[in-house]
């Protein structure tokens, strides 16, 4: 065999396959985008087969972007995946300096760290909004509970009581609201990603350039230009890919907002294609492109940077 | 570090005690479940038993019977096992065909997977349920959530290994072409024993990434092949008040991975950001 052609001949199998996994499904949305093509009408049986002479057109993507739900799950995608990325990246630079240096225990330190990440999205949910969040069983709610019960003993009190007697009652929140899920959702991803963006950031720091620090040590520069003008700008390039990288995972996130909400109001674009999908299928698909759009915007800046560090 | 330049006594003792502070509290989820766990599900829910109470193992006796932990254990176990044997089967050949024989295609080529890899997986929901029911009838098997997850992790597996093989020096791969070795055999017995480790480390990631994940797992199984994430996500809310054996299932369900996960920092950073962070 030549030199050319085994290389190839080794690829091939992983080629084959993700050519395949990539372009059936996909070439199958983009059709059922285009056609009328529901599970279930006694009206228009017609409907329920995927056949061609269903053609809409554009008919499918007009629908879909005339329809409330849809709005609100592009708004609400971007609310959750944009209040994460702040929260994490910030957090993220914050506990990476904060760990940087050695100190007695470091090592369990980072363990401690890095574990929320890899608990299962699943069990994450069942977690927080259970255990942690609910307004009555979870810890939110017993906290919230003692807080009172603390006040109204303090009403009795001497001197003190008639300042805490002005005092309201504290009422827990529900996070399992329309207008509360998308933060349980914020704050349960948060806390899972907060360590991957700490170990990327970790890692970078490590590479930091350490003379360059010690001449600006020399020079007089506070801790506080340091950080700004030599650790931030360091860390550029690793933001600019946890950023992306998790945009593209969070774009997709389903699980939590499955068991945290079912969906209540709280949807983004994957839940809503779910929706889509127990019956109206033209619809789920036209979703969907609007959804691999939208990622693909994203991966392309990605991918850009990564092959700039390929070949190296 | 920047802020602490200046040794002054007081940061010496107020970071280690920040840092430690911090870690506690992103551990303090993980470490509430399984301390939930050894309580039964009338103590979980009560304010004077919140951390006093009578350790009892009773939640993880009953497991199968409440549960039925072990038939998801299982098939969350065969499933991530056997994805990861098939990805490494077919990217370990991919790898070091794009490692030691690069051409002006690798890449682009390399690209291109990851670019699959970023495809939500719910624009091809439909699809995919209607080609696995109706077409192929593999829905909810063993063979379908195998082929799935192989599929999602074989860019990123392929990708990892062609890393490791990458920072092994040609001329040895080349020594085992001279003395006529086939290309199985270099593949098996000069490339494998030297990238051990990189190879080991890439199946655990790829195994915990195969065990967590928690979308095709979902929508593609019923029951026959249903995993631990289906469990879980199946027993969202808990009616009234099981706390204690929800605590249980969870920890048996997350416990071992978390501590695999401890031997891969690593190799996740390099896993996740495709090589693009050092």
């Amino acid at each position: 065999m030549s030199n050319r052609t085994l290389p190839r001949l080794l690829q091939t199998p992983a080629v084959l396959l993700l050519l395949i996994w990539m372009l059936i499904p996909l070439s199958m949305t983009l059709y059922f985008s285009f056609i009328r093509y529901v599970l279930n009408s006694l009206r228009r049986p017609e409907w329920t087969k995927p056949s061609i002479s269903n053609w809409r057109g554009f008919g499918n993507y007009e629908f879909v972007l005339n329809n409330k739900d849809f709005i609100l799950a592009i708004q609400n995608s971007l609310l959750i995946v944009c209040s994460i990325l702040f929260f994490t990246v910030i957090f993220g630079i914050l506990i990476a300096v904060l760990i940087n240096k050695s100190f007695p225990g470091r090592g369990v330190v980072r363990v401690l760290l890095i574990s929320p990440f890899f608990v299962m999205p699943a069990v994450n949910a069942v977690l927080w909004i259970n255990m942690i969040l609910d307004p009555v069983l979870g810890l939110q709610g017993l906290a919230v509970g003692g807080l009172n019960d603390a006040i109204e003993g303090l009403r009795n009190a001497p001197l003190v009581g008639g300042f805490f007697s002005l005092w309201p009652d504290f009422a827990p929140i529900s996070f399992r609201a329309t207008q509360t899920s998308a933060i349980a959702v914020i704050i349960m991803v948060t806390w899972q990603w907060t360590p991957f963006a700490v170990l990327i950031f970790m890692t970078s720091l490590q590479s930091e350039d350490q003379q360059q620090k010690e001449a600006a040590i020399l020079d007089g520069a506070g801790a506080w230009s340091q950080f700004r003008f030599l650790t931030l700008p360091h860390l550029s390039r690793p933001i600019a890919i946890v950023v992306m990288i998790q945009a593209i995972f969070h774009l997709s996130l389903y699980a939590e907002i499955e068991i945290v909400s079912r969906g209540n109001g709280n949807k983004n674009l994957p839940y809503l294609i779910g929706e889509f999908a127990n019956n109206n299928i033209g619809a789920a698909s036209a979703t969907g492109i609007f959804a691999v759009i939208l990622a693909n915007i994203v991966a392309f800046f990605l991918l850009r940077m990564i092959g700039k560090t390929l070949m190296e | 570090m920047a802020i602490v330049a200046h040794h002054s006594r007081f940061s010496k003792i107020a970071w280690p005690v920040l840092a430690w502070i911090v870690a506690l509290l992103f551990f303090f989820p993980i470490f509430w479940m399984l301390l939930t766990s050894f309580k039964t599900d009338a103590d979980a829910v009560k304010p004077e038993h919140l951390l006093f109470f009578t350790p009892t193992l009773e939640n993880y006796a009953n497991m199968t019977e409440n549960y039925d932990y072990w038939r998801f254990a299982t098939n969350s176990v065969i499933a991530s096992v056997m994805a990861t044997a098939v990805t490494l089967f077919v990217g370990i050949p991919s790898a070091y065909a794009m490692a030691f024989n690069p051409s002006r295609s690798t890449k682009d080529m390399l690209m291109w997977m990851l670019s699959t890899k970023m495809l939500p997986a719910a624009g091809v929901l439909y699809p995919m349920t209607f080609l696995t029911k109706n077409i192929l009838g593999i829905f909810d098997t063993h063979f379908l959530i195998i082929l799935v997850l192989s599929l999602i992790n074989l860019p990123i597996v392929i990708w990892m290994l062609f890393t490791y093989f990458k920072e092994i020096p040609r001329d040895i791969i080349e020594a085992g072409k001279m003395d006529g070795v086939s290309t199985w055999g270099e593949i098996r017995e000069i490339l494998i024993p030297l990238a051990w480790g990189g190879i080991a480390s890439t199946a655990l990631l790829c195994f915990i990434f195969c065990w967590n994940e928690a979308y095709w797992t979902v929508r593609l199984t019923t029951t026959d092949a249903a995993t631990l994430s289906k469990l879980i996500e199946g027993n969202r809310a808990p009616e009234g008040l099981f706390f204690g054996r929800l605590s249980a299932v969870s920890t048996a369900a997350v416990g071992p991975i978390v501590v695999l996960g401890w031997f891969c920092q690593k190799q996740l950073v390099q896993g996740l950001t495709f090589g693009a962070v050092k």
